[in-house]
């Protein structure tokens, strides 16, 4: 039975980390956008942001699975899910970066730009190395959140942890259980993220001691 | 817009599922809040056996999915030999992933209470119990309430899961509408608009009574 | 206290600053008005005045920190106009190349240490090679005494030491003008006088420096000139001696009775 339920794996670690990656990336302009002084700009970025983060993500799920076959975007459930999730991704991926961004002191920007640095330079070396020690634990703690939403990919059909558990549920009629199991499996994936996370904290953190 | 009057028109089918949706929740939080209270309480205290056992729900409630969960109930439990409504064991398993996590709230809430309070309450003569329920308590569900409204409004959307084990709420009224009518994108469009309007006006709320609130503090 | 030895400041010539009719407002609050200065190249200007004077405004106007909203500030043989709606990216850095800031916070880069501090901006702004920044840094960090600190990160150091190394990071782009907002103002009194003795050998040296400070010692006996700014405005423009012993405006004499019988 561990086997089985084991074998959806593969693809929960695909979906969460794909869905992650492609959030992180797409976060990269959601943000700046977010940040940006034209507002026409600034408005739409928010409200994409808040408007994804409102819909619950199975809802967004079965939109994009079910509702854009209606007009010949036939996804499979695999490539509708990663979709969908990095979509979720994006929009608290912008909001982490934005929370990292927002507590880098004021001073920094401006020591920067009174040495003459331009907006790459300055982005690149002064705020990026900032905000990323800043930002590491908020990501890491969303990719954990991230791994537990794979789970509704079930709902779609992907074969994954708890699609099987399912399977197996039906078939032996075992499913406390088969979900039992895949209950442990999720929590034992989530805890070397959750290790990971903490030792880079630790050490970022003595590293970057403000006096 | 065509699609309007096609809202208009569904919305009857798909009001009782909100309408299921919002007690779902409704029951959620009423048994989840006092149980994330409870946990952090025996988390925090002196009973090692109790420390032991809220660890243990704590960290199952929240490192499993939320889905899992509720399969997990629903399966699990017939199982056991108790046979209950799909409506409850979506309340039931709710409620342990609402505890789990407010139990989080409620410790960072206990934890943020200032030092000085437990100092003060002690050579105010009230030690122990009394000064935890007098002072150290109160202020600290006080610091707590706002991610815990945010918290309600999460579980609000969570409700949407329990659409799996055959519970009536919006989803599954969202679903049965698009196998009937094949507008499926429509329907989970419309479906989208009224779990997000309410899910913003609901975190507008809890913003302005954050404000409201930390002008007392 | 006796009188530090007089520099003679050059004549008005191209290297100096000037600012005309420098105004600026949020909206209908004016926070400058009609702010003139006119410096030649190596003189040294203290800028005090009570809180709220727009001191701090006026000298982040000079790098277009803050954007006036109308005046012109000439710098060496770069001006900028108010009046130009957007001014142009050229000119803005052309600005900021030959001015260097000191701020009150210091604003040293926390995740870099003391030497890349100082040697980033001069490979990115100036495109020199990492063996130049470092052996301007290296030089630089010898004038100001900080020279075995430069392979630690800066929440090591004290508010002394890192205003110290603001002044070298800043001083390392070769600047013509160094504007200090409030330098010693976020330090305990001993340290501020590490920062203020590493401030006078710099103008000793001829740098054009302008000096927004509470610091009445050195604006009396360091500067060539001090000016008084209240309420956005300047009330004085004078030789230090002159406008610290005897000043014109009531408003002076009340600000400066306060600040120095103490």
């Amino acid at each position: 039975m561990l086997a089985q339920i084991a074998s959806g794996i593969g693809l929960t670690v695909v979906i969460t980390g794909a869905s992650l990656l492609i959030g992180a990336l797409l976060g990269l302009p959601l943000v700046a956008a977010r940040r940006s002084a034209w507002v026409p700009l600034r408005t739409l970025a928010t409200a994409y942001i808040d408007i994804v983060r409102a819909i619950p993500p199975i809802t967004w799920l079965f939109l994009i699975y079910f509702g854009l076959p209606q007009y010949a975007l036939r996804l499979d459930s695999v490539s509708a899910s990663i979709i969908g999730f990095s979509v979720i991704a994006s929009a608290y991926m912008a909001e982490t970066y934005r929370s990292g961004l927002l507590s880098i002191p004021q001073g920094q920007w401006e020591a920067a730009t009174a040495l003459g640095m331009k907006f790459l330079p300055r982005t690149r070396y002064v705020i990026t190395p900032q905000a990323f020690k800043v930002t590491l634990p908020a990501i890491a703690a969303y990719a954990i959140a991230l791994l537990k939403d794979s789970a509704l990919a079930s709902t779609i059909g992907v074969h994954e942890i708890t699609y099987q558990a399912g399977l197996v549920s039906r078939a032996t009629h075992q499913g406390l259980l088969a979900f039992s199991i895949a209950g442990l499996l999720y929590i034992a994936m989530s805890i070397p993220l959750a290790l990971a996370a903490r030792r880079v904290d630790r050490v970022l953190r003595q590293k970057l001691e403000v006096a | 817009m065509i699609f309007l009057d096609q809202w208009i028109s569904w919305l009857p089918a798909l009001s009782p599922g909100l309408g299921v949706s919002l007690s779902l929740t409704g029951l959620c939080l009423l048994f989840g809040m006092p149980l994330g209270l409870l946990l952090a309480l025996m988390l925090e205290g002196p009973v090692k056996p109790l420390r032991v056992v809220a660890l243990v729900v704590v960290e199952v409630g929240r490192g499993a999915p939320a889905l899992v969960l509720l399969y997990l109930l629903y399966f699990g439990l017939p199982e056991g030999g108790v046979t209950l409504s799909a409506f409850a064991t979506g309340v039931i398993s709710l409620s342990w992933t609402t505890g789990a996590y407010a139990s989080e709230l409620f410790r960072s809430g206990l934890a943020a209470v200032p030092a000085g309070q437990r100092e003060a309450a002690i050579t105010s003569g009230l030690r122990g119990w009394s000064g935890f329920r007098y002072i150290i308590l109160p202020q600290a569900i006080r610091i707590s309430t706002p991610p815990l409204a945010s918290l309600g409004v999460t579980i609000f959307q969570t409700s949407s899961l329990a659409f799996v084990i055959a519970v009536p709420e919006l989803m599954s009224k969202a679903y049965a509408l698009g196998s009937i009518t094949f507008e499926y994108l429509s329907v989970f469009a419309l479906t989208s608009v009224l779990y997000g309007s309410i899910t913003l006006v609901a975190l507008a709320f809890v913003r302005l009574a954050e404000q409201r609130l930390s002008r007392h503090l | 206290m006796e009188l530090a030895t007089e520099r003679t400041a050059s004549p008005p010539t191209v290297g100096g600053v000037k600012v005309l009719g420098l105004h600026k407002s949020y909206g209908k609050h004016a926070v400058l008005h009609d702010v003139n200065l006119d410096m030649a190249e190596g003189e040294v200007v203290s800028i005090i005045g009570p809180s709220g004077a727009g001191k701090s405004t006026f000298l982040r106007c000079l790098n277009y920190l803050e954007v006036p909203t109308a005046g012109t500030v000439t710098i060496g043989d770069t001006t900028v106009d108010a009046a130009t709606r957007r001014p142009d990216r050229a000119s803005l850095d052309r600005l900021r190349r030959v001015t260097g800031m000191v701020f009150q916070n210091f604003n040293l880069f926390p995740h870099l240490t003391v030497l890349e501090n100082i040697t980033l901006p001069q490979m990115k702004v100036l495109g020199r090679s990492r063996e130049e920044a470092n052996a301007v840094a290296d030089s630089l960090l010898n004038r100001v005494g900080l020279a075995a600190k430069s392979d630690q990160h800066p929440a090591r150091l004290s508010g002394g030491q890192q205003q110290r190394i603001a002044i070298a990071r800043a001083l390392a782009l070769s600047p013509k003008v160094m504007l200090f907002d409030e330098p010693t103002s976020a330090l305990d009194p001993e340290l501020g006088l590490e920062v203020l003795a590493v401030m006078r050998n710099l103008a000793d040296e001829g740098m054009t420096m302008i000096v927004v400070t509470h610091e009445m010692h050195f604006a009396r006996d360091v500067s060539d000139r001090v000016m008084v700014m209240a309420d956005g405005r300047v009330l004085e423009l004078g030789p230090s001696e002159q406008v610290m012993t005897a000043p014109t405006h009531e408003r002076t004499k009340k600000f400066l009775r306060a600040v120095l019988d103490r």
